[in-house]
């Protein structure tokens, strides 16, 4: 299978992958009062538009606080729970494994209801809570198993090289393997940015009066009008990610930890 | 380290703002025209009381069963959903009675909006007709059965049985069928038989109106309160005026119970009820006003609702023959219609 | 590796104690209210969740549709798979970070996208109208099929990553020495790769159906109330009717769909050997 067939496979498969993201660009790029493609002529008011949408403010700034607070909680629980899992012969180490990957099995949707019913209302939590809180949960599995592999790479004995030397065993870790790990680091916190960012299940059922998610919002604006603002909204997030995605790649090589 | 930065990472998560303040109420409505009403009624009462709206949208059936999901401590202050899903509410004692005292324009409205559900459970802040918004350059349409007539098959859509617009398709289907409006049994199963000629029951008028703009649908029955939605479209979308008649409805305010919030909630409802916002809201073409004060021009009126004699024209469906039978009928529905 | 395990112990807690706090006690609760009817155990929920036609109809679609899915993935993952491990690595890398890039951009995106192209002005039916394949255009959006494209693309990436880091173990020369030996195309594919790449198909298979099986917007915009999923129909027992026993049956179904379709294809990875 060489030459003209392979590519044609690899061509009509890429359509098929990338054809309805060009799609979108070009849709928000519409002259129109709706959704169209080709567009009725282009114009960029669409994407201006995006930006003088109240809800569409509000939802980013959550939206962007779950990713980046939510992922920084994930690797703050998930870093010494990688460490001590590489490092150490714990007792159950296969049920907290289990335990703390849990969150990828189930589906999201059934995550944030479980978490609206006997979280937010019994235990009277805010749903801004419990949408970090699930965010979170979320984020966990990811980072602890990036940062695993990456601590799986590292050898043991180079910290232990540095206890030897005189190092107190949090100096080793913060002076030693850290600056190790940086990049499984950094590719858990994108991987985990990325999956929170556009997460759409777990946030279904976990919204309110005033806070929702932006893909949640982005919904609710759809049901309200098909204008190509959400195609606008839409390829900008996509810019958005994929910078991040690349600047990370230039950077770090984060593919190599994915 | 990790104890003292998941403290850190949680205080940022109380230090978001929350919404329950004094100064905020929060209230849930229908999701269409979301922008003529922030103009026409949200900002102008924001100015006048200092405080702030929080608005939920959506159809009235699933922000019904959220106000129950949230009873125990409610979320919403304030309401506007169908007068039987404000029954149904006011039975399960989720929403409190009105204290009429408090709204100075109570007296304004159409007899017939002051106390629809007995017990002053709710008043009505607007009436609405129910019709056929049809492509006129596509096809015509003269009674209610042309909706699951030959012309429209694969073209048409219908509301959904739980919202607000679905029984009152039953009822005008019913009475094009020759029904007495005492059984709706076989009008479903005739929705039925014609299920594969129906795109998509939809659930807002909003979603309604997306997919006609889209061209997916070209006949469906809908609320009038939409129909500013289909008149600006480049579209050429009529109103029909069937045999039968239009059917109507009215939407209703509530308060739930022991939010805490009331004294807002009533100055919120009253200026919605005053002569000036509800002009205001009648002329930006979103809802026909409830409130006999209210005068409009010829145009605005020829879009709306509007005026004593067109109301009792209209076939109503009385609100607690709906609640009685809606799990019969969502249940053949869900047999038959969806399979 | 170090041996204190109270040390360890303490570092791996916080961890699992949030997860299992969080995430594992309330999901726990919440399945189990689907045994539970009028404050005793029992399988009622169950039985009245399958006596109902539109259940029925849910679950064999939502089924359906998954496996579809994961079928149609695994041949187009293949034939793509095999032409991306045969680029050479500059171009390999291109390629892949091609497949790799939808994963990072907005599902309500992606599935947006369909609108337009699905829809009765959409750029399928102005090709199908003119190339005169049809007089009128026809209906794909709230159709089974619209949502089966919808989901294809959506997971497909996931197939095509897991079968090409599978395919990049098998030795470079393993397969021309086979065609050298007389094999043909097909015999090399079910005789060579797909036992050398049983692995990548089951994790790529799992993460497909799984995904197909719990994608939420996809159903909901391109298949609306016609075309109800499990997913949609959870949503909508909740959101619209309050009924949590139902919700709680769904979840459980859900769940224990996607651990069989693991379970199975392990099996039948395994079962080959």
């Amino acid at each position: 299978m060489r030459g003209l067939t392979s590519w044609i496979i690899l061509g009509l498969t890429l359509t098929f992958l990338i054809g309805p993201f060009l799609i979108i660009i070009l849709a928000g790029a519409s002259g129109g009062p709706s959704l169209a493609f080709p567009p009725d002529g282009l114009s960029l008011k669409w994407y201006a538009k995006v930006f003088t949408v109240e809800s569409f403010r509000a939802s980013f700034l959550l939206s962007m606080f779950l990713a980046v607070f939510g992922t920084l909680a994930a690797l703050l629980l998930g870093i010494p729970a990688a460490y001590a899992l590489n490092r150490y012969k714990l007792p159950g180490d296969e049920t907290i494994r289990m335990i703390v990957a849990a969150p990828i099995i189930v589906p999201g949707i059934i995550v944030g209801l479980a978490l609206l019913r006997y979280l937010v209302v019994p235990l009277d939590f805010t749903v801004t809570v419990a949408l970090f809180l699930a965010h979170t949960a979320l984020v966990l599995p990811y980072a602890v198993r990036v940062v695993s592999a990456s601590l799986h790479n590292l050898r043991a004995d180079i910290e232990e090289a540095a206890v030897l030397l005189g190092c107190s065993r949090l100096g080793a870790f913060m002076r030693v393997v850290l600056p190790n790990i940086r990049g499984g680091v950094l590719a858990a916190f994108i991987l985990g940015f990325v999956t929170s960012f556009n997460q759409v299940p777990v946030s279904l059922f976990l919204s309110g009066p005033g806070v929702r998610t932006l893909p949640i919002d982005m919904l609710a604006y759809m049901e309200i009008t098909y204008d190509p603002s959400v195609a606008a909204l839409s390829a900008l997030l996509a810019f958005l990610s994929l910078a991040i995605v690349f600047a990370a790649e230039r950077l770090l090589g984060f593919s190599r930890y994915v | 380290m990790t104890k003292a930065s998941a403290a850190l990472a949680l205080a940022g998560v109380l230090a978001v703002p929350a919404q329950a303040d004094a100064d905020t109420l929060t209230i849930s409505v229908y999701a269409f025209a979301q922008d003529a009403y922030k103009q026409a009624l949200y900002d102008p009462f924001e100015d006048l009381c200092g405080c702030e709206i929080v608005v939920e949208t959506g159809n009235s059936i699933e922000r019904m069963a959220k106000i129950e999901a949230n009873a125990a401590d409610p979320v919403i202050d304030m309401a506007v959903i169908s007068s039987h899903d404000a029954l149904s509410l006011a039975r399960k004692g989720l929403i409190a009675p009105l204290d009429i005292a408090r709204l100075s324009n109570h007296a304004k409205l159409y007899p017939a909006a002051q106390d629809p559900l007995g017990d002053h459970m709710a008043v009505g802040y607007t009436f609405y007709a129910s019709s056929i918004v049809y492509r006129s350059d596509l096809v015509e349409i003269e009674s209610w059965a042309d909706l699951l007539g030959e012309d429209l098959a694969g073209n048409v859509s219908l509301p959904n049985i739980v919202g607000t617009q679905g029984p009152l398709t039953l009822m005008m289907l019913d009475k094009a069928m020759g029904g007495d409006k005492s059984d709706f049994a076989p009008v479903i199963s005739r929705i039925g038989e014609h299920a594969d000629d129906i795109v998509t029951f939809y659930s807002r008028s909003s979603e309604l109106a997306q997919l006609m703009n889209q061209e997916e649908v070209i006949a469906a029955p809908v609320g009038r309160f939409a129909w500013s939605r289909f008149k600006s479209s480049p579209l050429p979308f009529a109103w029909a005026d069937p045999a039968e008649g239009q059917a109507g409805g009215m939407n209703v305010m509530v308060v739930t119970k022991g939010n805490g919030n009331e004294d807002l909630a009533y100055r919120f409802m009253d200026y919605w009820l005053s002569t000036e916002a509800q002009t205001r809201i009648a002329e930006a073409l979103i809802d026909s006003p409830a409130n006999t004060e209210v005068v409009v021009s010829d145009d605005v009126a020829e879009n709306l609702t509007y005026g004593a004699d067109l109301i009792n024209s209209l076939n109503i469906l009385d609100p607690a023959v709906i609640i009685e039978h809606r799990d019969a009928w969502v249940e053949q529905w869900n047999t038959e219609v969806i399979r | 590796m170090f041996l204190n395990t109270r040390e360890g112990l303490a570092l791996a807690l916080p961890a699992a104690v949030f997860s299992f706090l969080l995430f594992l006690v309330p999901v726990g609760i919440l399945l189990s209210e689907a045994f539970r009817v009028d404050g005793g155990w029992s399988l009622g929920g169950y039985v009245e969740f399958f006596s109902k036609p539109l259940n029925q109809t849910v679950f064999f679609r939502t089924l359906k549709l998954g496996v579809l899915v994961t079928l149609t993935a695994a041949v187009i993952g293949y034939a793509a798979a095999i032409c991306i491990v045969n680029l050479g690595p500059t171009t390999r890398g291109r390629v892949f970070g091609l497949v790799v890039l939808p994963l990072m951009i907005s599902p309500v995106a992606r599935t947006y996208a369909w609108i337009v192209i699905l829809g009765r002005t959409g750029i399928v039916n102005d090709a199908i109208v003119g190339l005169g394949l049809s007089d009128t255009p026809i209906r794909l959006l709230f159709t089974e099929t619209a949502v089966f494209l919808g989901l294809l693309q959506l997971f497909l990436p996931l197939m095509i990553i897991s079968l090409v880091s599978a395919m990049e173990n098998i030795p470079k020369d393993l397969i021309p020495a086979a065609r050298v030996l007389g094999a043909n195309w097909l015999q090399v594919f079910f005789r060579v790769i797909l036992p050398l790449t049983r692995e990548g198909l089951v994790i790529g298979g799992t993460l497909v159906f799984t995904g197909a099986l719990t994608a939420y917007i996809t159903p909901a915009i391109l298949g609306g109330s016609k075309v109800l999923m499990l997913e949609t129909l959870l949503y909508q027992r909740v959101n619209v009717s309050n009924d949590f026993v139902s919700a709680s049956v769904i979840a459980m179904i859900l769940i224990v769909m996607s651990f069989s379709a693991n379970l199975l294809l392990r099996r039948i990875a395994t079962a080959r050997r």
